[in-house]
């Protein structure tokens, strides 16, 4: 059970100047959006150094001999190795053997960590994120995201999870509700549980803001992701106001979210509803690199990003009764749209070209 | 005060056999009588055993009998094996609770029935409310054979509390047990010298220890709640992580192949998977057990990773690794 604000222990180890493992890049050698060469510490450690790896692959055999197995042998061969091989090792075969945590939703914070340089290069380098208004985010307690949705990965939420952990003065997770049809995929399903999506439904988001999260939803749903490249930025209808009636049953204040970018990176010119039919997915889109590439396709566009994160809309003072309340659901979910795309229209114009 | 009058179903099983167990030492309960097709594995103190089979019609003679005040129904088969097939599986399932009923229906002395039912009802689902509470079990259609056998039982047991609103029904929702001396298809799976699973799944899994299995089923005899209500371990685990933890080798297979190959696999007489276990190793299941804890009055003593790791320890002489080691050794 999780209790209390879900602080990421990454940014802890970022003031003190730690590395996560090797090949990752120490966030303080580069600093943030800086020109100087990113290198990893284990590509700064040429020559190959032999020695130490023979005295490993020798270690390794003994312990086998020794009748420890494989895990252990690997664990007890690693002392001689450079710092940086040998945390990784360790993390590895720590991680083999089941020792790692994993709270009651799948999210492993660990898991998010190792792949956070990943992310960090696409915000900084591939698109160039500007993030506005983190400050409206609250550093403790339930709170509910509410953002334009576009692109049929959830790079947006991530991109949204990545700006609260580098641009809140107090860092923290979000969780975020993803399309039903993803956790029925190989890999795709589990690998967004791992970073902190959950299936959408309303009775997940409630637990988790029950739990005091920070949890991003796309009121837009499928009907945001399909829209045609002609349609970008302009809101679809936002369900039946579903997200407001969460937010009153548990008193969050709701934090609306515009997201400039993130509808150019996988612009769908069309639609193959045979090959949707075939395989239960709910579209299937043409872009200009897919299905044309291949899995190539997958690969977004390198728009510029502005994401703004708005004023929180309070609604602590209606009582959670007020959710049976249709006209107040109906007017709050108009606010809220209302304020995104006016939010958008602003940060279009601020953002000038698309992709320069 | 006269002393409480118990009679419990599938006495003969590992669970049957614990609760008449712990219900003898209690000093409130003055009476306990045990049914089954065949004897207790251990030598019961005070119960009294009736040989009788839960789907033949003497139940209706048998029951007003014993005069008892509290029915506890443990003869639910969770999954087909060597000496019951899927058919007879349905039959005592079905028939023996409709058979069990009638019988309630003819005893007037009755107060209560504690119901050890499945948590599969709620079935495994890609993208499931993460934590079933227990008003969401018609959420989704039953898929299983076992999942509708489940359904037609509550419902039975539902319209049995509607009429006599006298009895209080509880309907134990359990998810599968684990632990070092249960028998279980979890356990069975994760002893398997390989372990097969979905590639690219990792499934959220919630089990519950033996001994709070035990420990739930007591608490539910001694304080019948109306309605279901969820028993499990409290949080979830990852299959892979539970292999790792189990110092298995994992099988990823694709699911076109994975029914194919465990299909021959129980040809072989390896192992069987049911649908409703095939299920759950893709998609997983978690369940809310709140109102086990605030209605009941009792929280689980293992969370699920203390139970997962309580069944590890006592199988580390089972490992894989080791035995292939000693068997390159040896040649």
């Amino acid at each position: 059970m999780t209790s209390g604000p879900d602080r990421p222990t990454r940014t802890r180890t970022r003031e003190r100047g730690g590395t996560s493992g090797p090949g990752t890049v120490d966030p303080q050698s580069a600093p943030p959006r800086g020109d100087a060469p990113r290198r990893g510490k284990a590509a700064a450690t040429a020559p190959l150094p032999l020695g130490p790896a023979l005295a490993f692959l020798r270690d390794l055999r003994g312990g086998m001999d020794a009748g420890a197995n494989p895990l252990a042998a690997l664990a007890g061969a690693t002392a001689g190795l450079p710092r940086d091989v040998r945390d990784g090792l360790d993390a590895a075969v720590r991680r083999l053997a089941g020792n790692y945590h994993e709270d009651e939703w799948g999210f492993d914070e660990e898991f998010t960590e190792s792949v956070f340089p990943l992310l960090e290069l696409m915000y900084d380098r591939w698109w160039r994120v500007e993030a506005q208004g983190v400050r409206n985010v609250p550093a403790h307690g339930r709170a509910l995201l509410v953002a334009n949705h576009a692109g049929i990965l959830p790079w947006d939420a991530t991109m949204m999870s990545v700006a609260m952990l580098r641009e809140h003065p107090l860092p923290r997770y979000t969780r975020f509700l993803v399309l039903n049809w993803a956790f029925e995929l190989p890999y795709v399903g589990s690998t967004i549980r791992k970073v902190g999506g959950v299936p959408a439904s309303p009775y997940n988001a409630m637990r988790l803001l029950e739990q005091e999260q920070l949890v991003a939803v796309f009121p837009e749903g499928v009907k945001g992701t399909s829209k045609d490249f002609r349609d970008r930025y302009r809101l679809q209808r936002f369900g039946r106001g579903g997200f407001v009636e969460l937010a009153l049953r548990t008193r969050s204040p709701i934090i609306p979210v515009a997201v400039v970018g993130s509808e150019e990176i996988y612009p769908k010119i069309g639609e193959l509803p045979w090959l949707a039919k075939l395989t239960g997915a709910p579209f299937v889109p043409v872009t200009p690199t897919f299905p044309l590439l291949g899995p190539l396709g997958a690969v977004p566009l390198p728009s510029k990003w502005r994401i703004e994160f708005c004023d929180p809309i309070d609604t602590s003072e209606y009582g959670p009764d007020a959710a049976e309340d249709r006209a107040l659901v109906f007017e709050l979910s108009e606010r809220v749209r209302d304020t995104i795309q006016q939010t958008l229209y602003a940060n279009l114009v601020k953002r000038g070209s698309a992709f320069v | 005060m006269p002393g409480r009058r118990i009679l419990i179903t599938g006495i003969a099983s590992y669970l049957g056999t614990e609760l008449a167990r712990r219900l003898e030492a209690d000093p409130t309960v003055e009476y306990i009588a045990g049914l089954d097709t065949r004897p207790p594995r251990i030598q019961l103190q005070k119960t009294e055993f009736i040989e009788a089979d839960i789907r033949s019609p003497t139940l209706i003679k048998l029951l007003p009998q014993t005069e008892v005040d509290t029915v506890v129904h443990n003869q639910i088969v969770r999954q087909p094996g060597p000496r019951t097939s899927a058919r007879s599986m349905h039959d005592i399932n079905v028939i023996g609770s409709l058979q069990l009923l009638a019988a309630c229906e003819k005893t007037p002395t009755i107060r209560a029935i504690v119901i050890r039912g499945s948590a599969g009802i709620y079935g495994a689902e890609p993208a499931a409310p993460q934590f079933f509470t227990e008003e969401m079990s018609r959420l989704y259609p039953l898929r299983t054979r076992f999942q509708r056998d489940v359904g037609e039982i509550e419902n039975y047991f539902e319209t049995y509390s509607r009429r006599h609103p006298q009895v209080t029904c509880t309907m134990l929702r359990y998810q599968s047990t684990i632990g070092p001396s249960v028998d279980t298809q979890v356990t069975r799976y994760l002893s398997l010298p390989v372990v097969p699973t979905y590639l690219g799944f990792d499934p959220r899994l919630q089990f519950i220890h033996e001994k709070d299995a035990i420990d739930a089923f007591v608490a539910g005899v001694k304080r019948p709640v109306r309605g279901a209500v969820n028993v499990a371990a409290e949080g979830t685990m990852g299959l892979t992580r539970m292999i790792r933890m189990a110092g298995k080798l994992s099988l990823p297979l694709i699911s076109p192949v994975f029914g194919p190959a465990v299909t021959a696999a129980r040809r072989v007489g390896l192992f069987s998977f049911s649908p409703d276990f095939r299920r759950l190793l893709r998609y997983g299941r978690g369940i809310d057990v709140s109102r086990l804890i605030e209605e009941v009055g009792f929280r689980p003593a293992y969370t699920m990773e203390e139970a997962v790791l309580d069944y590890v320890a006592t199988q580390q002489g089972r490992r894989v690794a080791p035995t292939v080691r000693q068997a390159v050794a040896s040649r």
